[in-house]
């Protein structure tokens, strides 16, 4: 256990070793399971561990054409000032992988018996984790927003493997993906304040291969996780698939 | 009333910084992009409605026009999980509050924005999402 730390430890100095180089000092990680708390996406800033680049995407033809075709379009409405519609536009939850950084919302993440749980602060999206026990068949999962999750601990890194994924759920950089996707995370902390989830998506069908990027979170000690009901969306649909905000009147 | 310490208010520009120049890496509710973000219009008006909801809180301001007409502007902000990590609360904004909001304005012509920083009638100011910014070089004046 005391070489585990320490291993865990080195790995954490090394990561952030941009923070020593500015003089300050992570602090040490007491218990590298312990991932009970609050945390904040980190997209660089102070603090921010070296960036870890994503692996490139490349997909299968013709989900290929499609994509560049849809991000093509996408980019020229944003250009225009008339963004098209998302299923977050229309407060639908974001689901797998996407709920896991959106914007700068917190995620907490809960330590029980048997199971970990994340709770998201956008939307309130729960995902579960069931440790150690068997992953069920691909086509056993009813497809969801969040899928089947399994957990186990490899050392001091928790490696959560995900199935289940409904194709309606919009992926990593607006991929498409079909019922063959497999995720795979592996969540540790680097040092006491900062989290790493290595996220790997695997669809035969759809990918030529597995994607993998890195989300960075920084703890927010003693944060209050804060309601959010999307009751009261003023951004409406227009005819031609534009986002729009409500305006009134009085 | 100190809105946001200088550590969180660096993460907060940060964080919102990255979402503005990197819409394609990022996940929010939904795009900027309907927002002029290129332009500042100031409004001065009364609140009529203030909507602490999510996803996004709204102030509803009637803004005399020079003929002394009202004509309505209805101002967008972070949700309220944003604001209150800035300083905000809930209880900061009224109806009949004379404010005066400067905001990046819709790019269809409604009279609608997005705040960059308002004015409250005790004369402090409140940020969208992070510390209150510095004057933008030219608000405008709405039309």
């Amino acid at each position: 256990m005391r070489t585990r730390h320490a291993i865990a430890t080195a790995v954490g100095l090394a990561l952030v070793s941009g923070a020593i180089a500015r003089g300050q000092s992570p602090p040490a990680v007491s218990d590298p399971r312990n991932l009970t708390g609050a945390w904040e996406p980190m997209r660089g800033g102070p603090g921010a561990p070296p960036p870890t680049p994503p692996s490139p995407i490349v997909l299968k033809a013709p989900y290929a054409a499609e994509w560049q075709a849809r991000r093509a379009a996408q980019d020229e409405a944003t250009k225009k000032g008339e963004p098209l519609a998302t299923a977050g536009s229309e407060c639908f939850p974001y689901g797998m992988p996407t709920m896991m950084a959106v914007a700068n919302y917190p995620i907490e993440i809960l330590q029980t018996s048997g199971q970990v749980t994340l709770v998201t602060e956008v939307h309130s999206e729960v995902r579960r984790v069931f440790l150690d026990r068997p992953q069920v068949k691909l086509e056993e999962v009813p497809p969801g927003y969040y899928g089947r999750s399994i957990g186990r601990w490899e050392g001091d890194t928790l490696v959560v493997d995900t199935v289940g994924i409904d194709q309606k759920v919009a992926g990593y950089q607006s991929l498409p993906h079909s019922p063959q996707l497999r995720l795979t995370e592996r969540i540790r902390l680097v040092s006491a304040d900062i989290l790493q989830d290595q996220i790997t998506l695997d669809d035969p069908v759809v990918l030529e291969k597995p994607v993998t990027y890195t989300l960075t979170y920084r703890r927010l000690p003693k944060y209050e996780m804060v309601e959010f009901i999307c009751d009261n969306n003023r951004e409406y649909t227009d005819d031609k698939g534009a986002v729009r905000m409500k305006v009134l009147d009085k | 009333m100190q809105l946001a310490s200088r550590s969180q208010s660096v993460r907060l520009l940060f964080a919102l910084a990255a979402v503005a120049v990197s819409s394609r890496l990022l996940v929010g509710h939904h795009s900027f992009a309907m927002f002029d973000s290129s332009s500042k219009t100031s409004i001065t008006g009364t609140v009529t409605r203030f909507e602490w909801t999510n996803p996004h809180v709204f102030i509803e301001v009637d803004v005399p026009g020079s003929g002394g007409e009202l004509k309505h502007w209805s101002v967008e902000l972070g949700s309220p999980s944003i604001l209150l990590r800035s300083g905000w609360k809930f209880t900061d904004v009224k109806p009949g509050d004379k404010v005066t909001a400067i905001v990046n304005p819709l790019r269809d012509g409604r009279p609608g924005g997005m705040l960059y920083r308002l004015t409250l009638p005790d004369g402090s100011m409140r940020g969208n999402g992070t510390a209150p910014p510095a004057d933008p070089p030219a608000a405008r004046s709405a039309p």
